[in-house]
Formats: structure tokens, C-alpha cells, sequence
């Protein structure tokens, strides 16, 4: 059966992931030209490479649709519920570097802590005739976040696609839930990290789809031994 | 009116609801998504089946009765006081169960004799689960936040502890972390330079305007969100209560009541001696519980049969005052559910402020009880 390892398909991400690979001594090289979506590893059979947006391998690493994928955490906890159920996490890449964070307006100078912000939260209505808006695209870890580790219910998230750390000074939200590397982007929008608003340090990871398959596949352990032995 | 798959008593049931004075109101089942997250919060975007018409509005299968019927009786503007009864399927995403179950209930709008609502919707709930789960043994609990409120006001507490307690009532880990946090609290961030320096001072005014001039210079509207004024409210909040420890006497009549857990007979004894106890004066909460428990008794309710635990709330902000349940079973079988949430008119955008109390009765456990299974 071919095993199939997906790949991002572009930018910093595919050159990191294909370095990576590279220094595994698992030589990644496209079908056709440069700029095929499909690829193979040299000298080895039976593997075959996808290139594929960051977002789109989360979510085929859920549907067990392959069986590898180089992705972002982030996007792999955020894409798919339950995730530790589905996917197995085989290695930290060290690039792709970014943290999914907790920001307010640095404004807010009475607002430190998740605790702050609940107690914001539960009276934000009563002042304000609406919930407390968080901009964010990350849907799924906000609301674990919030309301699973720190029991923060009463917000309503503003769905943004992007530029999410303008929408509070823009009047879109009050709050961001986002990704940042250096945190530059936040300070240059005047927001602020909570000191307790990190919700996941992220990174590249080689991601492994849970499949019964893979129990018995000697290529399966041989691969994730060799990128690991490549970091 | 038989519905598919209802359980076979469903239309007797409704016609006992019909009998207590009600008018029956039918419900689509889609509905708008927007008020259901509005008031019960973001988190129940999960647990509702979602859907998006054609022009992008969210829609969802009803998730339960008490929002929708509530803006029914809004849309028509009728005058209250009005009973509603209503009896159908709603659907939440479940990890263990089904997906789709029924439910039938009352919704009191409008009566402005608290204790008499109240009492009537107590025992409205108990006489028709005992009608259709006849023989089963029910355990019947009240609680009311009103009453922790007043003691949280009675021990005299800051403005915003107070709020922090009654924010997290109802939940009871929430609120013995709150508890716990207010005893020792942690060390808390040292704001920045101008800032500390009209806090040192006690300059509010002047506070108020530096925050106000820099988010003008960084580009923040000073209404549209949190304002100056809110946020050096909060600021003064904070460091007058830095260096305070919720105190001891406190913390001891805070674990004391909510404690609490007795029979309904010997609720209001239990709850003076409490007062006394604790030194606070909470009369006014007193006398609004023994009201409740006057109506009941007055309704031919068996008090000794119910019991009341202080620290049974629900954490959603529209519940003001009373809550129950009864179960069944060692299991603790939900059958029956209700409360005062005197906010939710309001919320919802009625006018004026409608006092409101209900209950929903969960029909398909009530059929694994009555089957005795």
C-alpha cells in the first residue's frame, strides 16, 4: 500500500519541510515540473508526496485521507476536534515558530489576567448592551480556552480571515485570539499578550494519522526515525 | 397531537400542562442561532446542530424552549401576566445519548407575586412527574441565588468580589477556586509608570485622562469598547483591593452557608440560625425564602419531601432567584428542571421588565422511569 506525506505546498513552510526531509536522506523531488502538486521521495517506492496548504493537511490527516503530514500545530488542534484521538504528533520541526495568544488593547491596563478578563466578560452586557467580542479564526482553541480551562462563557467570537490584530482598534472586536512570532505585529496594533493568555506554543510537527495499518508497516517507524534523527 | 417518536403519554402530558392554566404555543424548529449564543454563550455553538440560510443569517434546531417561546410572547406584545406550555423535540449535540429528544414545559411570564409563581411552578413540575412517573421515589432540590447574593452583600465584601462570587454560583468548583483565590490572592502585575503614579496619588480624574489621551493617539475610539472612565474604575477597584484578604469570618460564613443542606420544612429555621450565626442581616432575603415557602405549603406542597442546598445555582446570568430540580433514581436522573430568570425578558429586548419563571420536563427519561428501568 503507498503511503502517502503530505507537504506544504508553498513559501517557507515547503522549503523548511523539504530541508527537514532532505537531512533525513529522504530526497523529495516533484512529479512532472516544480510546480506539480504531487512529488516523490528518490529511491524509494511506495511513498508518495502531496503538496498541500498548511490547513488543508490538518484536516486530511483527520480524515485519515494520508498518512503523514508536515503541518502547524496550531492548525491541527484547531482544524480537528478531539485531535490527540486521530493524529499522533511523531516530531517538533523547530521552524514555523508561533504562539496562539490571549490579546487585549494594551489599554486595558486593569486587565492582567484571564481572571481580569472574566470578570470584564460577565459584566460587559450589563454596560455595554452586547457580549464581549473576541476576533479570532481559531474558533475551537478560543472556546477550549475560555471556557473549558479558565470558565469564561459569556463572549461571542467575530469570525476574522485576516489582519485580525486591527479589529480592535477598528471597533470589529474588543479582544484578538491569534498567532504571533515576535509579538511585533501586536505592540505595533498597541495590544498586549495576557500574562496568562498563551494558549499554544506551536510549531511545524510531522503528524502521524492514527491508522491500524500503520501497526504493521516497517516504513512507517523507518520514517519517523529518520526525520527525528534529522532534527 | 401525537408526534413521531414521541413517547406514548406526550399528548397526555400536554393536556395536563393545557389543564394548569396555559395556552400552548408551537415553536419552529429552526430558529435563529444569535439569541441562543447570546445568552447561553459561545460555548454552546458546539453543542447546537448549526446551519446558514441562504443569505448568510445562522440558523439552528432548537436547542430548547425557554428562548424561543420568550421572544414569541415579545413579537406578539401581549399583556402578561401569561402562562405558555409547549411540548416538542430539541436537539443539542450529545457525546453519550441521542442527538434528539423531547421535552415539554411552562413558562410563567408576568406574575408579579414572586413567591406565588414560584411555588406554583415548583409544584406544577412535581405533580405532573409524579402523574407520569406514578410510584417512583423523586428527589426535589431548591436553591436561590438571591439568597447568596444577599449574603455575599451581607458580609459586606467589595463591589467586585461580590461580583466575582455571583458570577461563579452554580458552579461549584468555579466558585470554590474564586473562594480559595479571594483568601490568598496572588501577586498581581505592577502597571506601568504613569499609570502607578495617579494610582500612588489617587488621581482618578487625572487617570482617566491619560487613558483617554492615549487611546486617542493610538487610534482607539473611547466608546465603541471599554472607555477611559470603565477602565480607571476597575484600576482604582483593583488596588484598593490589592493588599486585601477576604477575611477570616468570611471565609468561614461563606464555607458555613454553602453548606447548607436541609429539608424545606426546617430551610427557613436553618437559614435564620445561619444569619444569626454569621452575624449578618439578610432579612429581606429571609422573608422573600419563607414567602416562597408559605406558598408552597399553602399549595398543599409536603415541604418535609424537598429539600433546599444553598449552593444549587445555575451560572448563567439571567437566573436570578430560584432554581430546582427533580430527580429520580440513585442515578440522579434529571426529570425536571426549572428557575427563575427575571433578566432574560430583558435581554431578549422586551420594554419593560417581565418577571418570568419556568420549568422543562425531559419526557424521555421520564419514560425509562416509568418503564422502571
Amino acid at each position: 500500500m503507498t503511503l502517502t506525506i503530505a507537504l506544504p505546498s508553498k513559501g517557507r513552510m515547503k522549503d523548511d519541510a523539504v530541508a527537514v526531509f532532505d537531512r533525513a536522506g529522504l530526497s523529495v523531488s516533484a512529479i512532472g515540473n516544480d510546480r506539480s502538486y504531487r512529488g516523490r521521495i528518490d529511491g524509494i517506492d511506495g511513498v508518495e508526496v502531496a503538496f498541500l496548504s498548511a490547513s488543508e493537511i490538518a484536516r486530511e490527516l483527520g480524515a485519515g485521507a494520508v498518512d503523514f503530514g508536515v503541518t502547524g500545530e496550531d492548525l491541527v488542534r484547531e482544524s480537528l476536534p478531539r485531535a490527540d484521538e486521530r493524529v499522533e504528533i511523531m516530531a517538533r520541526l523547530g521552524f514555523g515558530h508561533a504562539d496562539v495568544v490571549v490579546a487585549v488593547p494594551d489599554i486595558w491596563k486593569d486587565v492582567d489576567t484571564m481572571a481580569d478578563l472574566g470578570d470584564v466578560a460577565a459584566d460587559f452586557r450589563a454596560r455595554h448592551g452586547r457580549r464581549l467580542a473576541i476576533a479570532t479564526k481559531y474558533w475551537r482553541l478560543t472556546q477550549s480556552f475560555f471556557s473549558t480551562r479558565h470558565g469564561i462563557q459569556l463572549y461571542r467570537i467575530v469570525e476574522s480571515l485576516g489582519a485580525t490584530e486591527g479589529a480592535p482598534a477598528s471597533g470589529a472586536a474588543d479582544i484578538i485570539v491569534d498567532i504571533t512570532t515576535t509579538g511585533s505585529t501586536l505592540s505595533a496594533n498597541h495590544l498586549r499578550i495576557l500574562g496568562d493568555g498563551v494558549i499554544l506554543k506551536s510549531e511545524a510537527c510531522l503528524v502521524r494519522a492514527r491508522k491500524p495499518s500503520h501497526d504493521d508497516d516497517p516504513r512507517v517507524g523507518a520514517l519517523i526515525a529518520a526525520v527525528r534523527s534529522a532534527l | 397531537m401525537t408526534q413521531l417518536g414521541a413517547p406514548v403519554f406526550a399528548a397526555d402530558l400536554a393536556r395536563a400542562l393545557e389543564a394548569l392554566e396555559t395556552t400552548r404555543v408551537d415553536i419552529p424548529v429552526i430558529q435563529p442561532a444569535e439569541p441562543f449564543l447570546d445568552m447561553a454563550g459561545e460555548d454552546l455553538r458546539r453543542r447546537i446542530f448549526l446551519t446558514e440560510s441562504e443569505t448568510g443569517e445562522s440558523l439552528c434546531l432548537r436547542p430548547e424552549f425557554t428562548i424561543p417561546v420568550c421572544r414569541a410572547h415579545i413579537a406578539e406584545g401581549v399583556a402578561t401576566p401569561r402562562r405558555y406550555c409547549y411540548l416538542g423535540q430539541v436537539f443539542r449535540q450529545r457525546r453519550d445519548g441521542a442527538n434528539e429528544f423531547f421535552q415539554a414545559g411552562i413558562e410563567d411570564l408576568g406574575e408579579p407575586d414572586e413567591a406565588r409563581a414560584d411555588a406554583r411552578a415548583v409544584s406544577d413540575a412535581r405533580a405532573v412527574v409524579a402523574e407520569f412517573a406514578p410510584g417512583r421515589a423523586l428527589t426535589i432540590t431548591l436553591g436561590d441565588q438571591s439568597v447568596f447574593e444577599a449574603v455575599v452583600a451581607g458580609l459586606g465584601l467589595p463591589a467586585g468580589w461580590q461580583k466575582r462570587l455571583i458570577h461563579a454560583f452554580g458552579n461549584e468548583q468555579a466558585l470554590r477556586a474564586m473562594i480559595a483565590r479571594l483568601a490568598s490572592p496572588g501577586d498581581t502585575a505592577a502597571p506601568d509608570g504613569a499609570v502607578a503614579e495617579f494610582l500612588a496619588s489617587g488621581d482618578a480624574q487625572g487617570l482617566e485622562a491619560h487613558i483617554e489621551s492615549v487611546m486617542e493617539a493610538t487610534g482607539y475610539s473611547t466608546h465603541a469598547s471599554r472607555s477611559p472612565a470603565e477602565i480607571t474604575a476597575r484600576l482604582m477597584d483593583k488596588q484598593a483591593l490589592a493588599s486585601t484578604r477576604l477575611s477570616a469570618r468570611s471565609l468561614e460564613a461563606l464555607k458555613a452557608f454553602l453548606a447548607l443542606d436541609v429539608a424545606l420544612d426546617h430551610a427557613a429555621g436553618a437559614l435564620a440560625d445561619f444569619a444569626r450565626d454569621a452575624g449578618l442581616d439578610i432579612a429581606a432575603a429571609q422573608s422573600s425564602f419563607e414567602a416562597r415557602l408559605n406558598a408552597l405549603s399553602g399549595r398543599g406542597e409536603d415541604l418535609s419531601q424537598m429539600h433546599w442546598r444553598a449552593a444549587f445555582g445555575r451560572p448563567l446570568d439571567y437566573y436570578t432567584g430560584l432554581v430546582f430540580e427533580i430527580t429520580a433514581g440513585e442515578a440522579g436522573l434529571v426529570l425536571a428542571g426549572g428557575g427563575r430568570f427575571d433578566r432574560l425578558m430583558a435581554l431578549l429586548g422586551a420594554q419593560d421588565p417581565i418577571p418570568a419563571v419556568g420549568f422543562s420536563l425531559w419526557l424521555d427519561r421520564i419514560e425509562t422511569v416509568r418503564a422502571g428501568r
